[in-house]
């Protein structure tokens, strides 16, 4: 709505889309901005992101381009959309302030055993995100062990602590908070025992790449993995330090994150049949920290094509008696991998203050985009016929009855 | 949903299959099953038994004969487009063939069941209809039966009960002649929502056999005749092009329409269509 509202103001105003947004982007702002809704942004630097997205689609290129192929009667459009997303939720007080009904943290037990491996138990609960990986990655690389010695459960209710769920973009957002306050923990104790096994004071302990050591001499050292089997065996453990290495943590962020980026399609239309070619799709996301790059770059894809969906195909018809006329997968279009080109990925990092690693969400940034993206694409190359507005799905026949009226 | 209960035969020769279609009553062949198992598992269809043809090995296979292609009616779709046979013929048979549905649907689907089943979006029959094939069907003795007069209604064509579709038979296309099947394919269904066939032989300067052909836009295939016949005898210009393809609707009645593409909408996409499936044959 917004990012179709912004296209017509362009229009009105006979400016560049990319101008209009320029002019009313937030500047970059590194801690908090309070919109005029009420709500404060954590982080963002919006300009940042639209600047990468035009340099790769070659913008002004891509406008010249359109020009010459207007003098030829071909219409190609270009669409932007530049979002930021409310995602990561939520403190649970809003939970409660708004009605919903629970909370909206996270917790994690982390379980250091004495064979050196770490078990993970989540309360959220990820069903394809791929969050098995992330989190695997997030222990290994906190706690210096390897990837494979990380086991992570999830979704099973008699082993794991209480969550909330994956949507809204906060599996890793709101779930890696409680997975680093249970590192912090077990990294906390490890270092007490540390210092009681190397005689040293807790204070001059020191953490890196696995190994505790003592401040200035680095070979007065223990590996993670030694002192998790002394904490398990208990044979030498200071006063007062319970034994084994196992810590569980909730976590409640204190605001929501947000995510944002610069999407841009580029369609050529065929004024005669209404059919839309999709040629290329840019996006340029910002997640904050990427701690898997190809799982981003997956839900980012799976995002798009779903948001493109919902542009150009998908439409549950229903005729006047309330059957549904759009009842199978042969009638009912969803995206399929050869509807689209090569989609042209990129990230820029803002890293947020709402939760230790700094992410945001990155799993519903794709369908927000996409689809006034491709819209706005659609509407660009339609522009010197007069079209203003077709109703979604963009079917060839709702966009030749566009072209049509318009002309008439 | 689940189909309803059916008894099951697999015959080895056609003689057999054509015993069994008599004998057991409520019987009908199936072949690549992409088309009566859906229809079977929403209930459309319940046969009583269904006497499965796929296993008769003089079924299949692509022979150049001096009547043309010879194509066996459990041919696939990904068998035609890969023949070299068909490809060095009819090349555009090959094409068609080439755009049905997907990987899995040419790899199951067949000839025969295409025809037979008739579906108004299937792309076989539009390109049988301009390339004047011939049907041949058995029932102890073999019958031939004309493109015109095959496709009789929506889903419906006049095969007898009782009776197997053999082969398909393409006659050659006159040397010179040139022939091109575009799609315009259905998102969900992969279905022609229209296909337009057209040939033309440009000898010197002058259109001449000339043939089109429109699907997806009414119960069967139809031949435009009004248009074909506007363009016979006349240079191919851009503006004698434009006037037969403007005169196809005329050879449209009661246009189909669905939710994704209205009856007005296709005959505006048939007449499109064959504008461009002109030029290209043409140029
Ligand atoms: C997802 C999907 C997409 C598709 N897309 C397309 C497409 O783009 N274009 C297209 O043209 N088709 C398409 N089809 C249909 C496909 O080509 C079918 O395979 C074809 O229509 C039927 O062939 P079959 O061999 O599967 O026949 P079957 O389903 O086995 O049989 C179909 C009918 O023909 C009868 N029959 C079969 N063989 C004979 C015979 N030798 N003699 C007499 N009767 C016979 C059967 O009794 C039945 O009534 C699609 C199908 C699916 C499932």
């Amino acid at each position: 709505m917004v990012e179709r509202m912004v296209d017509l103001l362009a229009r009105e105003l006979k400016m560049d889309p990319v101008d209009v947004r320029r002019k009313n982007l937030i500047p970059p702002f590194m801690d908090g901005y309070q919109v005029a809704t009420g709500l404060t942004y954590d982080t963002g630097n919006y300009e940042g992101a639209l600047a990468k997205a035009l340099e790769m689609a070659g913008y002004e290129k891509l406008r010249k381009q359109q020009k010459e192929m207007r003098a030829k009667g071909e219409y190609l459009g270009i669409g932007l959309c530049t979002y930021a997303e409310i995602c990561g939720l939520g403190p649970s007080q809003v939970a409660g302030a708004v009605g919903f009904g629970g909370g909206l943290w996270e917790s994690a037990i982390v379980r250091f055993h004495p064979s050196g491996k770490v078990n993970v138990m989540v309360g959220i609960s990820p069903h394809g995100q791929g969050e098995e990986t992330t989190f695997a990655q997030i222990v290994a690389n906190e706690l210096g062990v390897g990837v494979d010695d990380v086991e992570i459960t999830h979704g099973d209710t008699e082993k794991t602590p209480m969550g909330w769920g994956t949507y809204g973009s906060r599996g890793t957002a709101v779930g890696s908070g409680a997975l680093m306050g249970a590192i912090a923990k077990i990294k906390d104790k490890a270092k007490t025992l540390t210092a009681h096994l190397l005689e040293a004071s807790v204070d001059d302990i020191e953490y890196a790449d696995g190994k505790f050591f003592v401040k200035g001499s680095p070979s007065k050292s223990k590996s993670i993995q030694d002192v998790a089997l002394m904490a398990n065996v208990a044979w030498n453990m200071p006063k007062g330090l319970e034994p084994g290495l196992e810590a569980s943590s909730f976590f409640d962020p204190p605001n929501f994150v947000y995510p944002f980026g610069a999407h841009i399609a580029v369609v050529k239309v065929d004024a005669e049949t209404g059919e839309i070619a999709l040629q290329r799709y840019i996006a340029v996301d910002d997640c904050g920290k990427v701690i898997n790059p190809m799982i981003v770059a997956g839900q980012i894809h799976g995002g798009i094509a779903q948001g493109i969906g919902q542009a150009l195909w998908e439409e549950a018809v229903y005729d006047d008696d309330g059957q549904l006329l759009s009842g199978s997968m042969m009638d009912y279009a969803v995206p399929k991998a050869a509807f689209f080109p090569k989609f042209e990925l990129a990230m820029t990092e803002t890293l947020t203050t709402v939760n230790p690693l700094g992410v945001k969400g990155i799993g519903e940034t794709g369908t927000i985009a996409s689809t006034p993206a491709v819209y706005n694409a659609v509407a660009d190359a339609l522009a010197p016929l007069g079209v203003k507005t077709i109703n979604m799905p963009l079917t060839p026949e709702r966009v030749w009855r566009a072209i049509r009226e318009a002309r008439s | 949903m689940f189909a309803a209960e059916f008894e099951y035969h697999r015959p080895k020769t056609v003689a057999e299959a054509v015993k069994l279609l008599r004998k057991v009553k409520g019987s009908r062949p199936l072949a690549g099953g992409h088309s009566l198992l859906p229809a079977m598992k929403l209930r459309l269809a319940s046969p009583a038994a269904l006497i499965d043809i796929s296993r008769i090995a003089e079924l299949s296979g692509i022979k150049s004969t001096k009547d043309g292609l010879k194509i066996g009616a459990m041919t696939t779709h990904a068998a035609i487009a890969a023949s070299a046979v068909v490809r060095k013929h009819c090349p555009v048979l090959a094409e068609t063939a080439g755009i049905i549905g997907d990987l899995q649907v040419r790899n199951r689907g067949t000839i025969g069941g295409s025809v037979a089943h008739a579906d108004p979006g299937a792309d076989y029959p539009t390109i049988l209809l301009l390339l004047d094939a011939r049907f041949t069907a058995v029932n102890g003795k073999e019958r031939q039966i004309a493109a015109e007069k095959f496709f009789v209604d929506l889903f419906t064509t006049s095969l007898k009960h009782g009776e197997l579709l053999s082969s398909v038979t393409i006659p050659s296309m006159s040397s010179g002649a040139s022939a091109v099947y575009l799609k315009h394919r259905h998102p969900a269904s992969s279905f022609a929502v229209v296909g337009v066939a057209a040939l033309v032989q440009v000898k010197k300067g002058k259109c001449a056999d000339v043939r089109i052909a429109i699907g997806g836009v009414t119960v069967t295939p139809v031949r435009a005749k009004a248009a074909e016949k506007l363009l016979t005898g006349q240079a191919p210009t851009p503006e004698n092009i434009a006037r037969a393809a403007d005169a196809v609707s005329d050879a449209i009645e009661n246009p189909l329409g669905d939710p994704y593409a209205s009856g007005e909408f296709r005959v505006h996409l048939a007449s499109v269509m064959t504008k461009r499936a002109l030029i290209q044959v043409t140029g």
